[in-house]
């Protein structure tokens, strides 16, 4: 029950935060529309009628100049706009179970053989049938590629086919988080035959098997996608069509759901409930995801303060994240160690050393052994909500420590070139998250620097935590959460990022236009991943 | 012939204006940091991908060789491809050029259309001397609430009651003339009162200073009635402050127009250049700068041309509505 | 001074009492008078109470001290510019004006380059440039006002160089820097201090803008734009979060401007209003 974190928990928590302050708490909660089934935030009514138009909203259009590549996708706002037109092998179910997508089923004969069998009638929205080769080069398209997610993928040693409805993954040793890292979207299955004779240039044309296709695309605008009349599916999508507005103001958005010009839209804001609590027709739902914030701190700029490893414990024990969980995220994110809250196997943050080792008290003795009192330094973070937020109750906590935190908040363009622009970077500090994925393992591979190029910059390998991670990848059943609870301690001792709470998302819709389908836990943070299923309550 | 020559020198010293405008806003946008490649490739980008969008996009060049080429392409009417979606910037432009154009047109129809005449009317009545204060404190006002403000609580209210019109979003006019209409009253309204307040202020002190003149006395000496006095001696000599302001506030409120685009979230030219200069596209930071600074120096030089052809001493003089 | 008090209007005098409030306000906040504006105090999103007057934001922080803290930073800020803006604007508008010529053409077109730029994208790229801040913002404000600034300065210096005075002193042999800062200053010093008061409430308002669209002071430090920025997301729920900062930012404009009306009526009677 600890993974699924129904929205009920987080009103609970509200009623409890409010029942400590003397005033009424303004601080809102997510209500649940009931009944939902279990691993589940709401069902879409399957008695409606099919047709109709979602008009979604969100602060973000796919990241830019790397093109519409599903392959080259890195972050998960590119993620959820491709998974209307990309499908992947298998898919993530509630609670992160691995569900069957474009492969109906799978065997794994030995801990390194996977065997995936096909489904039949799969068409690309040109009309032409999905074939094995497809999946084959695909998968080889991507190992070959400079993706981001050849270092999720694991040891992939072959991708054969295994007759024409059927393809063998051979690993190098066993990975358990192999079927999780195929269910996103850089794994998609492309039309293979299309790249080969340069018809289609995925840069910028998507052409993929899912239940949409692209109308038209406006960067940083708009979107509308229309049913894919060839979709394998029977009966589905159920709207006929799919409009995406690119909204960045967080108050345009809140706009256009009490207006009705928009049926759904994701906030930021972790406040905004009770923003809207007064909109007639409109439900505010809170989604867990296993995304969390994490502190970067710099080791590798000559004379960094943090290269000493008490310093950066020191900053670890200071860290409150529970006083960040319920100021900054309002109470709906928590805290979480290295393997993301929420997911199968995680660590419990409150039994690491940074948690229970004494806190701001034990911060300050180790500074002064260390030489270091007086601590100050400069955090880098970007503005989007609720990240300065996130920066701000840092401040308030490492102050306890007697460390001194300027906070230099800049537009993520800045913060990006900040960051990973040099090798030695030049920041002291910076604060960001990273998306958790469907397994509790995978994140943790950007723990090690070696997997994870982008980093090197400002950290460097810890032999002890990178063992730790393979031996996590490798090891099976309860082996496994020995193994991951062993990354965590390595991770929290290592310091050089430091994971902080998790990231939520708030999902709001009219009641009046909607029948939404949405799972209560996300690992890609796609809140479309149902979009199939969902359906409108009245023709548009 | 020598105002021939007046106008050509005009012509030439905004070209100047123009040339200089296009250095610093080139040098501006060379200087920012934050690279293009960690915003346009992400975070993960190898330093092979990162090379190769410089060399796509000539940015491994010299500057200054980067920007005679941009110089040359753009004076060719070409302004370059964005580097976010790949598409020609003035296509880009163009797409969004409607919007802003509306809104712009529709806050100096409203100033000229209502300022003016309340200008007038509050310069000519006789006033109480307590109405004078609130005259003064309520054009003040207008004056004094920024867009950002306005916009905000605009965008409050009419989301938070259902008061007739939509606050945000943007409809097309081809797609849906009505909604179009009622989807840009709000924001073209809250452009509006600056401009609106700074034309009535404007108006009113100018007929204020002809007022004061003999001509007008002994106009008033003569019999004349009041409307005539307005309209041959007052309005005709006080043109030229207003004509001129006609200018300043259109580019004001290219200005305004990219705040209330971007609280109402209508996909105009505006808040497409913050977007811009968020993600570092480059070529549509420069065309986007250069294009509304063009609109402010085209108009302030056929303002020009315009006062001097309603005041001919102003002309030959040679110095303009300085 | 209390010469210049006496001939102003009833309206003017109230303006003027709005700012000195106003700035009694912010020097108080230098010594945390209303509290530390950093610090945590209490749960989040609180209604004014006898514990928090203005209630507390989103991180559970006073918003007494914060609107404070706000008020100071804008008016420091938009003082600091504005004083560099009077100083090169006073230079190069006085230099541009006696000496005419390429001189005053130089000047002018430098200016004419600024102030083809529509301030708020002017703003804009100085924060890009500079990186979002104090500093970019206390430069974008003197760069919107320069030009205003430097226009009517060069036009009433150009004014004054024709008098008498001003001749009699080039004759009688004094230095170029003996008649511009005793004979021409002197007289174009009410154009200055007139367009400065306009200057300040621009440069509120440029401030307060850049900084509602993030590229200005930034958080936790507290300026009214950025209140409004923040508090802005909280209509809804926490409308105090946001009204106080919007009233003290308008009164502010609304006093300064009211009282510029007041002083160019007294300091130079016929004169066209400036307009940004």
């Amino acid at each position: 029950m600890r993974h699924t974190r129904p929205a009920v928990g987080v009103t609970a928590l509200v009623l409890l935060a409010a029942a400590c302050s003397p005033g009424p708490g303004a601080a809102p909660g997510a209500a649940t529309p009931a009944p939902a089934k279990p691993g589940y935030l709401a069902v879409a009514d399957p008695a409606l009628p099919g047709g109709g138009t979602l008009n979604f909203q969100v602060h973000v259009d796919t990241g830019a100049a790397t093109g519409l590549d599903p392959q080259l996708a890195d972050v998960a706002t590119s993620w959820q706009l491709m998974s209307l037109v990309y499908e992947t092998l298998v898919t993530v179910g509630p609670d992160f179970s691995i569900q069957p997508m474009l492969a109906e089923r799978w065997e794994t004969p030995d801990p390194t053989t996977y065997v995936f069998h096909l489904r039949e009638g799969v068409k690309f929205s040109n009309g032409r049938a999905m074939t094995a080769d497809d999946v084959v080069g695909s998968l080889k398209r991507l190992l070959a590629s400079k993706s981001v997610w050849v270092g999720q993928l694991g040891p992939v040693k072959s991708v054969a086919k295994d007759g024409d409805a059927a393809v063998r993954v051979t690993l190098k040793e066993p990975y358990a988080p192999f079927l999780a890292a195929l269910a996103n979207v850089p794994a998609a299955v492309l039309p293979m035959k299309e790249v080969e004779d340069k018809s289609v240039d995925l840069a910028t044309t998507m052409l993929g098997t899912g239940p949409y296709v692209v109308g038209e695309h406006r960067q940083d605008v708009s979107w509308s996608f229309r049913r894919n009349p060839e979709y394998w599916a029977q009966g589905r999508p159920a709207l006929d069509a799919v409009n995406v507005t690119i909204a960045p103001e967080e108050a345009a958005r809140i706009a256009a759901l009490q207006n009705g010009s928009a049926s759904m839209a994701t906030l930021g804001n972790v406040d905004s409930a009770g923003m809207l609590a007064g909109a007639a027709n409109v439900q505010v739902l809170s989604q867990a995801t296993t995304d969390f914030y994490y502190l970067m701190l710099n080791t590798q700029a000559p004379g960094s303060k943090f290269a000493d490893p008490r310093v950066r414990q020191a900053v670890n024990l200071a860290m409150n994240r529970t006083q960040i969980a319920e100021v900054a995220t309002g109470g709906q994110g928590k805290p979480t160690g290295v393997t993301p809250a929420g997911l199968p196997g995680a660590c419990d943050p409150a039994t690491l050393p940074s948690a229970t080792g004494g806190g701001a008290e034990a911060a300050r003795r180790l500074l002064a052994e260390a030489g270091a009192q007086n601590l100050s330094f400069t955090l880098a973070i970007y503005s989007t909500e609720p990240a300065p937020a996130v920066a701000q109750v840092i401040q308030q906590n490492l102050q306890q420590a007697g460390i001194t935190v300027k906070i230099e908040q800049t537009d993520e363009a800045t913060w990006a070139g900040k960051v990973y622009g040099k090798a030695p970077a030049e920041f002291d500090a910076a604060l960001s998250w990273f998306a958790g994925y469907a397994d509790a393992g995978m994140v943790t591979k950007w723990w090690n620097p070696d997997v994870a190029g982008f980093n090197a910059g400002f950290m460097k390998a810890d032999a002890a935590l990178s063992e730790a991670i393979d031996a996590a990848g490798k090891a099976t059943g309860a082996a496994r959460t020995e193994a991951l609870a062993k990354v965590c301690q390595e991770a929290d001792r290592d310091a050089q990022m430091i994971p902080l709470v998790t990231r939520p998302v708030t999902v709001a819709y009219r009641t009046d236009a909607l029948s939404p389908s949405l799972y209560a836990t996300e690992g890609y943070g796609n809140v479309l991943r149902l979009l199939p299923e969902i359906r409108a309550k009245k023709a548009q | 012939m020598r105002l021939a020559l007046w106008w050509s020198g005009r012509a030439l010293s905004a070209a100047a204006t123009l040339l200089g405008v296009s250095v610093l806003i080139f040098a501006a946008v060379r200087m920012m940091p934050g690279g293009f490649a960690e915003t346009i490739l992400g975070p993960f980008a190898t330093p092979e991908q990162k090379a190769e969008l410089a060399a796509r996009y000539g940015l491994d060049q010299p500057v200054f060789l980067q920007y005679g080429h941009w110089l040359a392409a753009v004076a060719g009417g070409d302004f370059g491809t964005s580097m976010i979606s790949r598409q020609p910037v003035a296509d880009e432009l163009l797409a969004r050029l409607p919007v802003t154009a509306e809104l712009t047109a529709f806050s100096v129809a409203a100033a000229l259309l209502l300022g003016v005449p309340l200008g007038v009317l509050t310069a000519v009545r006789a006033r109480p001397r307590g109405g004078a204060a609130a005259g003064r404190l309520l054009s003040g006002l207008g004056v004094s609430v920024p867009e950002f403000v306005l916009g905000s609580l605009a965008v409050f209210l009419f989301s938070r009651y259902a008061l007739g019109v939509p606050a945000g979003g943007y409809v097309p006019f081809g797609q849906d003339p009505a909604g179009n209409l009622a989807s840009m009253v709000l924001p073209s309204a809250v452009l509006s009162v600056f401009a609106l307040s700074a034309t009535a202020r404007t108006t009113r002190d100018a007929v204020l200073g002809v007022l004061v003149e003999p001509y007008v006395t002994a106009a008033v000496a003569r019999g004349e009635t009041p409307w005539f006095i307005v309209r041959h001696h007052i309005l005709r000599n006080a043109a030229g402050p207003v004509v001129t302001l006609v200018a300043t506030i259109t580019a004001y409120l290219l200005g305004g127009a990219l705040v209330v685009e971007y609280v109402f979230n209508l996909p105009g030219i505006g808040s497409y250049i913050v977007q811009a200069v968020g993600r570092r596209d480059y070529a549509v930071v420069q065309a986007g700068v250069l294009l509304a600074a063009a609109v402010f120096i085209v108009m302030n030089a056929l303002v020009d041309l315009a006062v001097g052809a309603l005041d001919p001493r102003l002309g030959v003089t040679g110095k303009g509505a300085a | 001074m209390r010469a210049l008090l006496r001939d102003l209007d009833g309206l003017s005098r109230a303006g003027l009492a709005c700012l000195a409030l106003l700035v009694l306000v912010a020097l108080g906040s230098v010594v945390h008078l209303g509290g530390d504006p950093d610090a945590i105090v209490g749960p989040r999103l609180q209604p004014p109470g006898p514990q928090w007057w203005l209630g507390t934001d989103n991180l559970g922080r006073s918003m007494l001290p914060r609107v404070m803290e706000g008020v100071g930073t804008t008016l420091l800020l938009s003082s600091v510019a504005v004083l560099v803006t009077a100083v090169v604007s006073a230079g190069f508008g006085i230099l541009a004006g006696y000496r005419g010529g390429y001189v005053s053409e130089l000047v002018l077109r430098l200016v004419e380059v600024l102030y083809s730029f529509p301030a708020v994208v002017l703003a804009i790229l100085v924060a890009a440039v500079m990186g979002p801040g104090q500093t970019a913002a206390l430069a974008a404000i003197v760069l919107v006002t320069i030009p205003l600034m430097t226009r009517l300065v060069r036009a009433a210096a150009a004014g004054v160089a024709r008098r008498d005075y001003v001749t009699a002193a080039v004759i009688s042999g004094a230095r170029l820097s003996r008649v511009l800062g005793r004979h021409v200053l002197p007289n174009v010093s009410g154009t200055i201090a007139v367009q400065g008061t306009y200057a300040l409430s621009v440069g509120i308002s440029v401030e307060g803008g850049l900084s509602f669209l993030g590229f200005g002071v930034q958080p936790p430090q507290a300026s009214l734009g950025v209140l409004i920025r923040q508090g802005g997301t909280y209509m809804i729920a926490a409308p105090w979060l946001v009204a106080g900062p919007c009233a003290v930012l308008v009164v502010a404009i609304l006093a300064i401007n009211v009282l510029g009306d007041g002083l160019r009526d007294r300091l130079e009677p016929r004169q066209p209003r400036s307009l940004t």
